[in-house]
């Protein structure tokens, strides 16, 4: 069994013209410390400076910073089985654009069958919205968006410079659902710490369950430039799987993320580990606890108005099973 | 029995020897060598016994016979369409299944629907149907899982997709019937949803798990898949077809052939190949239906003496076995689903049994390893007489091309993709050096072998003469995409073969039918025009066939002209619009 630590997958969908492009080269370019797989449907809009390119195929880009990126095939099961395979340039992150015209869901099923789930895991679903266009959307299109939507774990209601607050109150009322993760933007200028889970762009402590050090030791430095606050809670007793998933899906919907890990009433022995983006959350069975002792650490971001710690707090003490 | 071949008792209608059907004044290319034209045919027991000027055909006719002036029409020998699947395009739509056929419906419309419906089909059979969308429910502040279709239909088993297909809800009745618990493995192409803790489903099921429900629920009904097959049929007649095989059947399916061949309306002989996979459906006799049980379907129109399997993948998923890696691959060389070793066992016990093997191969990889198969089944075997069949043959080795004709094995090319076409370019993977070779006709055909066509419905349409234009011209009979694609064209001549006398060899008929030759079954057909006297492009493909014979019953008669008479068609009229 291969013991190679699970890749992280951002998939990034949305209409064609929203604006998926422009935040794929912005994640491109970024200073994410990464060796990163970028999978697009269209070659030529991406936007590569000639002078990091390693080497060019039809079909892939090697970059100088360890970066590929390749156009999306039609089979993604036999892409992703080559790239897990790939033994010299199997990347450490995998960032997928969904075709305009599809259902990232569907991705993000692929990404959970057997022969995957090990190996990959779903770190964030973005669906970026086109402000001006989408309310006009009918027939078909329609119904493609609400697949978008409904897949997302965020929301980038992007070009938000060419609407009114009207506009932007209607498009809420027709197409957003209770609890909805909604980054409002112009050119795609989302905060990346809150689009790509890991690397030098992680707003959270490095997370690995494999080792039983504390957690605290790698919160890194806070950075009061940011928009984004966090706030940690630790706790020694166990907690209610129930109660739990109550807590996170009642979270303040400017809370973006939250990961792990946690000490689980219906699960006593092993590790859970849970991890929160946008409207989706996620606790799964990890290592055994074997000596060490149980413990819950979690880490939540969110705006500065979001991250209130007293009311934090009590919605994760009422957890305590 | 040879001898009594032609003994007619006396107290038969009719004088003795006269025929029963006699055409004259037809323009009739008749796939002999011998004599590759005619103007008149006489039949008799539904064969010909007379082809030739009028004069050959004088003598057989009698008082009774029916004489009809083609006035210079052009007719030939029926078609063969080797691989396609009727049921498969039509008998989902005819199930009679829960259809909520709202746009966007919410929850409250979804499970309105499904009550309605429960109500309308009163028992503890199973809620089937489409659709809902997560979406609403995520709207509504709901989850859709089982839980939600427990809180109104707990008893009677519910499963319900969602638009897009992305996954199937199903409620605990529904899990209970197809044994998915905690413990049940994940299929390989899908998932069966699950609380990450407890590990226990939550209702939904994604891609690959729909087998499992599937597996679990009454087969597709006897309606739908005669009504498919009934429709499949007569829209093949109409089209001049008189050989066609159903390439993947169980039981049910050859339950419903055989109920249609019964009522007399099966106008094409029938070649149906029973699936050695579940991969499309499960087939719970196979075993039974290969031992031998198959010989209760066989008839004159019908026959189960076929398997069909799934070798390698397909182009677009460039999952198809290649001999060498795919372009821009180091190593990547396509999938096998079945081992060689399996293949080649299974090859010998099926030809020993007189079961033709039919192997899908898309990757010249697949195919050269079918025809090791095949070569050790002749080893072992001898000649068995059984031709076996490659289909698709996307792509062929050119050293495996003099093997066809060796190993009496059938190139059979669909679905039909050799014309320019967003279709045929989105299949046109296969790196420059082989699309120059791909669907090579002329390759099968100029090393001594047989090659055959298929349409592969639902993949292509049903038409076969949209196929037989474009494997003449390479070119798009439709004039949407200029050029010529990948591959050598044949000649008309060379096409006509492969779709009529290649057919009847690749259905082990030849000796009877296939051509239009004295003994031979009567199958022809009459076009409303002569394919020799234009140029093929754009031409062929709008062929309308005015009259059907099969073993010289008129199957179709798009004019009505035996209306009345002892030889009115079976099909006349209107066809299905597929």
């Amino acid at each position: 069994m291969n013991r190679r630590p699970s890749i992280p997958v951002t998939i990034v969908s949305g209409f064609l013209g929203a604006g998926k492009t422009t935040l794929l080269n912005r994640i491109l370019n970024s200073d994410h410390g990464l060796r990163m797989a970028v999978m697009v449907n269209d070659f030529g809009a991406i936007n590569i400076d000639s002078q990091l390119i390693v080497s060019q195929t039809q079909t892939t880009v090697s970059l100088t910073n360890g970066c590929i990126c390749c156009t999306v095939e039609s089979d993604l099961i036999e892409q992703l089985s080559r790239m897990l395979e790939s033994r010299e340039n199997r990347p450490e992150y995998i960032v997928i654009e969904a075709s305009g015209v599809s259902n990232p869901q569907k991705i993000a099923n692929t990404l959970r069958y057997p022969q995957f789930r090990n190996a990959l895991n779903i770190d964030s679903i973005v669906t970026v919205v086109d402000a001006a266009q989408f309310d006009g959307l009918k027939g078909e299109m329609a119904q493609l968006a609400m697949d978008q939507l409904d897949a997302a774990d965020i929301i980038v209601l992007n070009k938000i410079d060419q609407v009114s607050d009207e506009q932007v109150a209607a498009l809420r009322a027709r197409w957003l659902y209770p609890n909805v993760r909604l980054l409002q933007a112009q050119h795609c200028e989302v905060p990346l710490e809150l689009i790509l889970g890991v690397g030098r762009l992680s707003s959270g402590p490095k997370l690995k369950p494999v080792t039983t050090a504390s957690v605290l030791g790698a919160v890194p430095e806070p950075d009061h430039s940011s928009v984004f606050a966090t706030w940690s809670w630790r706790c020694d007793q166990p907690l209610s799987l129930k109660a739990l998933r109550q807590a996170l899906a009642a979270l303040p919907a400017n809370i973006y993320r939250a990961k792990g890990i946690c000490n689980i009433a219906e699960a006593p022995r092993q590790r859970s580990v849970l991890h929160l983006v946008g409207s989706r959350s996620e606790i799964n069975l990890a290592e055994d606890w074997h000596d060490a002792k149980p413990y819950s650490q979690l880490i939540v971001i969110g705006t500065h108005d979001a991250i209130n710690p007293a009311n934090l707090q009590a919605a994760f003490e009422k957890c305590i099973a | 029995m040879a001898k009594s071949d032609n003994y007619l008792s006396s107290n038969i209608r009719g004088a003795i020897g006269a025929a029963e059907l006699v055409l004259i004044n037809g323009r009739i290319y008749t796939v002999d060598d011998q004599q590759p034209w005619a103007e008149a045919v006489a039949i008799k027991h539904g064969r010909f016994v007379a082809v030739g000027d009028y004069n050959s055909v004088a003598p057989f006719i009698g008082e009774q016979t029916r004489v009809l002036d083609l006035k210079g029409r052009f007719a030939m020998p029926g078609l063969y369409d080797m691989h396609t699947h009727p049921d498969l395009a039509l008998a989902p739509g005819y199930s009679g299944d829960l259809a909520i056929g709202l746009n966007d419906p919410t929850p409250e419309q979804v499970k309105q629907s499904v009550l309605d419906y429960a109500a309308a089909n009163p028992g503890d059979g199973w809620v089937y149907g489409q659709y809902f969308v997560r979406y609403t429910f995520k709207q509504a502040g709901l989850v859709a899982d089982r839980e939600w279709l427990d809180s109104f239909m707990p008893d009677r088993p519910v499963a319900i997709l969602d638009r897009s297909w992305g996954c199937m809800m199903v409620n605990s009745k529904a899990l209970e019937l197809a044994g998915i618990d905690a413990d049940t493995m994940d299929p390989r192409h899908g998932y069966i949803e699950r609380d990450s803790i407890t590990g226990e489903p939550t209702g939904i099921l994604v891609d690959g798990a729909y087998a499992l429900i599937h597996a679990a629920m009454p087969p597709t009904p006897q309606h739908a898949l005669k009504r498919a097959y009934r429709e499949g049929v007569q829209f093949q007649s109409g089209h001049g077809v008189v050989g066609t095989k159903y390439v993947h059947v169980c039981e049910h399916r050859l339950n419903a052939l055989k109920s249609i061949d019964q009522a007399g309306e099966l106008t094409v002989r029938v070649e149906a190949a029973i699936s050695w996979q579940d991969d499309i459906f499960p087939v719970k006799r196979r075993w039974e239906l290969l031992a031998g049980e198959r010989h209760f379907y066989r008839s004159a129109r019908l026959n189960a003496n076929a398997v069909k399997f799934h070798f390698d993948g397909t182009h677009e998923s460039r999952s198809s076995y290649l001999s060498s890696a795919w372009p821009g691959e180091s190593s990547w060389r396509g999938h096998l689903n079945l081992t060689p070793e399996h293949i080649s066992d299974m090859v010998v016990d099926m030809d020993r049994k007189g079961v033709r093997v039919i192997a899908h191969c898309t990757g010249d990889g697949a195919s050269d390893l079918f025809l090791d198969a095949v070569a050790e089944a002749r080893r072992r075997n001898g000649d068995s007489g059984v031709r076996h069949q490659c289909a698709h043959s996307t792509t062929l080795l050119d050293a495996n091309l003099p093997r066809f004709a060796e190993l009496q094995v059938t190139a059979e090319f669909s679905p039909v993709g050799w014309f320019p076409s967003s279709f045929a370019n989105a299949r046109a993977v296969f790196g420059e050096d082989r699309m120059q070779r791909a669907y090579n006709f002329k390759g099968v055909l100029e090393a001594g072998g047989v090659a055959v066509m298929g349409t592969d419905w639902p993949v292509s349409s049903i038409n076969p003469w949209i196929g037989f234009e474009a494997m003449i011209t390479r070119e798009n009979p439709f004039g949407d995409v200029e050029g010529c694609f990948y591959g050598n064209p044949i000649t008309l001549e060379q096409a006509i073969r492969v779709m009529t006398i290649n057919g009847a060899w690749c259905m082990g008929i030849d000796d009877k039918a296939g051509s239009i030759e004295v003994g031979k079954s009567a199958d022809l057909i009459v076009l409303d025009r002569d394919l020799f006297a234009q140029s093929p492009k754009g031409n062929i493909h709008n062929t309308q066939v005015q009259l059907t014979l099969l073993e010289g019953e008129v199957m179709w008669d798009r004019q009505g002209e035996f209306v009345d008479t002892d030889h009115a068609a079976i099909w006349q009229g209107e066809l299905p619009n597929f």
